[in-house]
């Protein structure tokens, strides 16, 4: 039994779909693309899978991981995003599959961009700005047992290096946490924004570019 | 996608609902087509997500290269208001056009509270509520579905209703469309061109005249429309291709499987039941062409489950071969079936084993009253034996919830009925411990869910006064006294709902005026429990100074001329009222593929027979 890792996108329309609905909609694809997946062996077969690092609705990413199980030993599995993409939903595109290299426990951190454009540009390199002088970027942030605690994210992010892109948008690029230990959600820091300059949550685009391992290696 | 709908989307819950870019979504390049059709839903996504029939047509029109048909759902209430503050006008799902720029908006009237929910996205698209409002090139607005068989109080609205069936009807009124604008007719002549395809009724070129009292009069046609509309139909279900695609919801839709349609019709003849006689006579498909429809279908959309649908799937004449045929491919691919509407007369040992190979869920049947007298008069012709022994059979084979579905307020309804129902109920229970072979170790469930009876147009019960809601509320206690088993859980509707969907399943196009008043004071979403403003409503009725008892509350003459009598749905009047007659004398009539009961819908197919009366085509029991 092998357990393979498909790396995906998930952008535009398909940043609103939620993991549940997400786990449904890769159910379906990888049945009607004739995979040789592996079925749990219950009352009720499906698919086993394992969604590394979920994102939050409404972000985007170009760095989704996924992993199932196939008992075929001697598979291509380079062939399968082809055989995969057209099952997907607009927005969900397969980028590669192959056997899977790192424990998904080995996930620490995220590399995001937060990019905004247009007239939003201006008031974002407001927001930078604002984050860079402050001596500290206090936010609080909902626990799991509904526990609310308060951080400061200047511990994980000390200064936005931001940069012009050639459109006229303004993006920065980013590390967070994003394991199983602590993850703090790049919306915490796009509150933060919106709450020192005159910046709407739905202007700044939340971009998910790499998933990272605790040494900073690359998952794979 | 727009900057404006982004920040709504981050305002609302489940904002899956207004994305689109489902798997089988259909694209298409804009320039090269004729007609752009809007299908609506005038209820939620997960509602309308649901419906067989939007996907039917979804895929007829779309495999016609000059026509898109798009899909669009009335937004919950935080995106209604979220769209109104930021000026986001109803878009469709597809393109994110805005729908007031296509050529054809078409309802869907599955339900008569949805009504409001129509006024409600047609404002939000920005298009006049009222037919005469619009201008020249505004869509045109079209209607269809079973609530079209009384279309009245919508007359105002909809520009043009299409009764019966869509399948072929549907795409000749696009071609006259698409032809009427090459040609540069007006609306007007657009529309009375329309009136001459099948089952196409344009209510603005009839006039109804009303007597003193308020009752029809006349209804009266003009501009060449034809006197009384008929009802489209396909002859023979197996020319009528299955869909061989969804669009595959992800957000979870209501009904979020594969299905395939194995008749359409039924042979039942509950007097209660409007879909038994609008969509007469009952025609089935072959188990060959089903069995490989489905297959496709499961193949296209990656769904792993199938439900064989239709009003009574037991009643189809191959239902064993049918589901032998599917057992053949369906555990390999991993895919489990579902049928809805057995019936338990014809429930039998090996339609249980085959249900349940896959997996077993409870168990649902609809005796529709606690006794045999009253399941005599609404011609449910489910005895106690057949209770007895399907319950007895299920189980043995292993289950332990039952739901059982009832209504109260039928004609000639007595308190002792209303016993009968938790006398039906504690009998189940009973016979769940009386069977030796019931599941070890686990208590059986018995729910009923109880519903208030609404007469309706085209049914042998449409002359029927509907109870008052004080009455069927009393009723609701008496049945909640009765039940005296905590195995037993009891739920019912709100009376005050059933009242409402009475007037204007029955009503005539004065209820217009109150459905457009009842808009603007802030109902919509009526069907909703938590959005329905029932003292809204009725205060719009007495300010309007129209008494909404009038159309439920009373009892309509058998020569009354009804709202709805230009509505031809292939049974005579005639035949209503003789079996109205049998059944206030208790008399059942049997399953018309048995016996032709005469009931005139077999001209729709020619006049011939509609069944081969030779061959057994009713099952036995066992």
């Amino acid at each position: 039994m092998t357990t393979v890792r498909l790396r995906f996108t998930k952008t535009g329309e398909a940043a609103y779909i939620s993991l549940l609905d997400l786990q449904r909609v890769m159910q379906r694809a990888f049945k009607r693309s004739g995979l040789p997946v592996w079925y749990t062996q219950g009352f009720n077969p499906h698919i086993y899978m394992t969604f590394a690092a979920p994102l939050a609705l409404g972000q985007e990413s170009v760095a989704e991981s996924l992993d199932f199980k196939s008992e075929a030993d001697d598979f291509d599995w380079s062939a399968g995003p082809a055989l995969l993409a057209p099952c997907l939903p607009r927005g969900v595109e397969p980028l590669s599959m192959a056997p899977a290299r790192t424990d998904p426990g080995e996930i620490a951190f995220a590399r995001y961009e937060l990019r905004a454009a247009g007239p939003a540009a201006v008031s974002a390199l407001q927001a930078f700005k604002a984050y860079n002088e402050a001596p500290a970027a206090l936010v609080t942030k909902q626990g799991k047992r509904g526990k609310v605690k308060e951080l400061d994210l200047k511990q994980y992010a000390p200064v936005l290096d931001y940069k012009n892109r050639g459109d006229g948008a303004l993006a920065v690029s980013l590390v967070l946490p994003a394991g199983g230990q602590l993850t703090v959600s790049p919306s915490l820091l796009v509150g933060w924004l919106c709450a020192h300059a005159p910046l709407q949550a739905h202007q700044v685009q939340i971009l998910r570019t790499e998933l990272l391992t605790g040494k900073m290696e690359k998952f794979r | 996608m727009h900057e404006s709908l982004k920040a709504a989307l981050a305002a609302v819950q489940k904002p899956g609902r207004y994305t689109g870019g489902e798997p089988g979504c259909v694209y298409k390049d804009k320039s090269a087509l004729s007609l752009r059709f809007a299908f609506c839903f005038p209820d939620t996504y997960e509602v309308g997500m649901s419906f067989l029939g939007m996907k039917i047509l979804y895929e007829i029109l779309n495999d016609r290269p000059d026509i898109w048909c798009e899909r669009c759902f009335m937004p919950w209430v935080d995106m209604k208001s979220e769209m109104e503050k930021r000026g986001i006008p109803l878009y469709a799902l597809e393109s994110k056009d805005a729908l007031r720029d296509f050529d054809v908006i078409g309802f869907t009237l599955q339900y008569e509270l949805s009504y409001t929910n129509i006024l409600a996205m047609l404002d939000l698209a920005g298009v006049p509520l009222r037919c005469g409002e619009r201008a020249e090139d505004a869509p045109i607005v079209v209607a269809g579905g079973p609530c079209a068989c009384n279309a009245e109080p919508l007359a105002d609205f909809i520009d043009l209703f299409m009764l019966g069936e869509g399948e072929v009807q549907l795409p000749q009124v696009c071609d006259a469309i698409i032809e009427g604008r090459k040609k540069g007719l007006s609306r007007a002549e657009i529309l009375r061109g329309c009136a001459q395809i099948e089952g196409v009724y344009v209510p603005s070129l009839y006039t109804v005249q009303y007597e003193d009292d308020g009752r029809v009069r006349s209804i009266d046609a003009h501009g060449g429309a034809p006197a009384v509309v008929r009802k489209a139909i396909i002859r023979d279900l197996n020319s009528q291709p299955l869909p061989r695609n969804f669009v595959v919801p992800m957000i979870g839709a209501v009904h979020d499987r594969a299905q395939i349609e194995v008749l359409r019709g039924c042979v039942r003849g509950c007097r209660f039941c409007q879909a038994g006689f609008l969509y007469r006579p009952m025609r089935e498909r072959d188990a060959d062409m089903l069995s490989r429809a489905g297959k496709t279908l499961c193949d296209n959309t990656g769904y792993d489950e199938i439900s064989l649908t239709s009003l009574s799937t037991s009643d189809h004449s191959q239902l064993e071969t049918l589901l032998d045929d599917m057992l053949e491919w369906t555990p390999a691919q991993h895919v489990s079936m579902t049928l809805p509407s057995l019936r338990v007369d014809n429930f039998s040992q090996s339609l249980v084993e085959k249900t349940t190979r896959v997996r077993k869920g409870g168990l649902t049947f609809a005796p529709e009253a606690g006794t045999q007298r009253l399941r005599d008069v609404i011609n449910k012709n489910v005895t106690w034996e057949e209770i007895e022994r399907t319950c007895n059979l299920a189980f043995s084979a292993g289950y332990t919830s039952v739901k059982l579905y009832f209504m109260m307020g039928l004609p000639t309804e007595t308190m002792e009925d209303i016993e009968g129902i938790a006398d039906t109920a504690q009998r189940v229970v009973d016979l769940y411990y009386q069977n030796p072979n019931h599941a070890k170790g686990k208590g059986v469930q018995v729910s009923i869910s109880v519903a208030c009876f609404v007469p309706k147009p085209h049914t042998p019960f449409q002359f029927v006064a509907q109870d008052d809601m004080q009455l069927l509320r009393e009723k609701q206690q008496h049945l909640l006294r009765c039940v005296k088993s905590r195995k037993i859980s009891v739920s019912y509707h709100d009376s005050r709902t059933s009242f409402l969907e009475g007037v204007f399943a029955k009503g005539d196009r004065r209820l217009g005026r109150v459905l457009l008043e009842a808009y603007r004071r802030g109902c919509f979403f009526d069907g909703w429990e938590e959005h329905f403003h029932f003292d809204t409503w009725m205060q719009t009725f007495a300010d309007l100074g129209v008494d909404p008892a009038f159309y439920v509350n009373r009892p309509l003459a058998l020569d009354e001329t009804t709202p709805w009598e230009h509505m031809d749905y292939g049974v005579t009047k005639a035949y209503l009222v003789r079996e109205y007659q049998k059944a206030l004398a208790g008399k059942t009539t049997p399953p018309c593929n048995r016996v032709c009961a005469g009931c005139g819908a077999n001209q729709l197919l020619g006049g011939g027979p509609c069944f081969d009366y030779s061959a057994s085509a009713v099952h036995q029991n066992g």
